[in-house]
């Protein structure tokens, strides 16, 4: 997310959290809650789950901003990294009992404090939905079984009953093909 | 393999998406080839892009409330630690001598371990002497027995080269709780040493479930708490010999085949 003239920077808000000043964690909180639980609410289905999992999210992040390395990647995928791990997680630990369901509960876009956010968070979504929406069919649902069901690509190609090489390259040209996408046409959103 | 094959799991890699063998393999390329790491960290990047597939949505405002007092009630992030201890907040403080406490409490534990593994053989032949002894106290005797028989195996595990330690923290209901799991892979034997948790209802026990990664958990022993303190032993099954995750929850008494009751405590995925 781009940094407007009157915003703190991500990284350095990351270093505030990592020197303990609780009001960076809330500026983080609050500028990411919306495409963090998102994701998580994506992930587990169940609202009680994620806005657990997403707490804990942020619990890491107070515990281990110090972690966070600038020259590896921007702190957008720092957290969203963190935010699909802990909801996968909780996923696993539950799958075997049963996918959690709530089929009346819609994980509807509702109204927000700060409609620049918002809008920044949709905009990109945008960007992200259309670069997905030009991909082969096979290829963004093979992506987005990785993704958003944690599932290897072995069991991609079990669920899907693909040969496995073939599982492979769709994801491999997948993300190449977004990664392209997404270079032309999301660098001014970054 | 080549460097071209390598390449070819990269994507794979970002997207957590390979199995075992092919995710080790090229956790040992990237360590010596700068070019696959460049090439890992974009497509983590887009990887990461793909979050804004799901539809954006609003957690409830008490977890934003929620959130910040716990971090009010915890110490702050590790590295850095303020000098001073802010006073003024008297439960801040209070806190802190509490968690001070709990961590003598444990470091206690752990030297009690390692000077009853250093008296086990002297104690054995005590235990011997005094099992000789009145008969309604040889059962008490034998469970003290097996407990620094336990506990003697358990140093000489902390003490193996081989054996490799994963960290459990709290989950949000028992923040204070922590454990420390203990196993040497080659032979399975592991350790779990656990403080800070609740009592255990009557008709519960607590269960530490084994998951390997990308699979359903493996039910390991169950086990109760009184005062907050457990040291569990147990021998790994062999497909769980290199769990991703350790976690523990609270199941009815005798356990279950598959988690059904709260997450208590969980080693943070690599």
């Amino acid at each position: 997310m781009q940094a407007g003239p009157s915003k703190i920077d991500d990284h350095d808000l990351l270093r505030a959290v990592s020197r303990g000043d609780e009001s960076a964690l809330a500026e983080i909180y609050d500028r990411y809650r919306l495409i963090l639980f998102g994701l998580i609410l994506r992930i587990l289905n169940d609202r009680h789950e994620a806005e657990d999992c997403l707490q804990e999210v942020f619990l890491q992040v107070w515990r281990r901003a110090a972690d966070f390395d600038e020259s590896r990647g921007r702190a957008f995928t720092w957290l969203v990294t963190i935010a699909r791990t802990r909801a996968l997680d909780r996923l696993r630990m539950w799958r075997s009992r049963t996918r959690l369901i709530t089929p009346n509960e819609e994980p509807g876009v509702s109204e927000a404090a700060n409609p620049r956010d918002d809008m920044l968070v949709s905009e990109q979504g945008e960007v992200v939905r259309r670069a997905l929406a030009a991909l082969p069919e096979e290829q963004r649902r093979a992506l987005l079984l990785a993704y958003f069901e944690g599932l290897t690509q072995s069991e991609i190609a079990d669920r899907l009953g693909d040969p496995l090489g073939t599982v492979k390259t769709r994801i491999r040209l997948g993300l190449i093909k977004l990664r392209e996408l997404l270079g032309e046409g999301a660098r001014s959103l970054y | 393999m080549e460097h071209r094959d390598y390449q070819e799991l990269v994507t794979g890699y970002a997207l957590d998406a390979l199995d075992p063998s092919e995710e080790r393999a090229l956790s040992e390329h990237l360590k010596l080839c700068s070019e696959c790491r460049a090439e890992l960290a974009q497509m983590r990047e887009t990887a990461a892009s793909l979050a804004h597939a799901a539809p954006a949505a609003v957690p409830g405002d008490h977890v934003r409330q929620q959130l910040l007092q716990s971090i009010r009630s915890e110490s702050p992030p590790a590295q850095a630690r303020p000098a001073v201890v802010p006073i003024r907040q008297s439960s801040g403080a209070w806190t802190t001598v509490m968690r001070l406490a709990a961590a003598v409490a444990f470091v206690a534990l752990l030297l009690g371990v390692i000077i009853l593994w250093r008296r086990d053989a002297a104690a054995r032949k005590e235990l011997a002497r005094l099992s000789n002894q009145v008969g309604a106290q040889q059962r008490e005797l034998q469970t003290e027995h097996d407990k620094l028989a336990r506990q003697g195996e358990a140093l000489r595990l902390l003490t193996s080269p081989e054996a490799k330690t994963m960290e459990l923290a709290g989950t949000n209901a028992v923040q204070s709780a922590h454990a420390s799991f203990v196993y040497d892979q080659r032979s399975g034997q592991g350790i779990l040493m656990i403080e800070g948790l609740p009592p255990t209802p009557a008709d519960k026990a607590y269960e530490v479930w084994f998951i390997p990664k990308g699979q359903s958990p493996i039910p390991g022993p169950t086990f109760t708490v009184s005062d907050g303190q457990a040291l569990v032993s147990h021998t790994l099954p062999s497909e769980a010999r290199s769990p991703a995750i350790v976690a523990v929850t609270l199941e009815p008494k005798g356990g279950s085949e598959a988690p059904t009751g709260p997450i208590y405590l969980s080693s943070p995925a690599s």
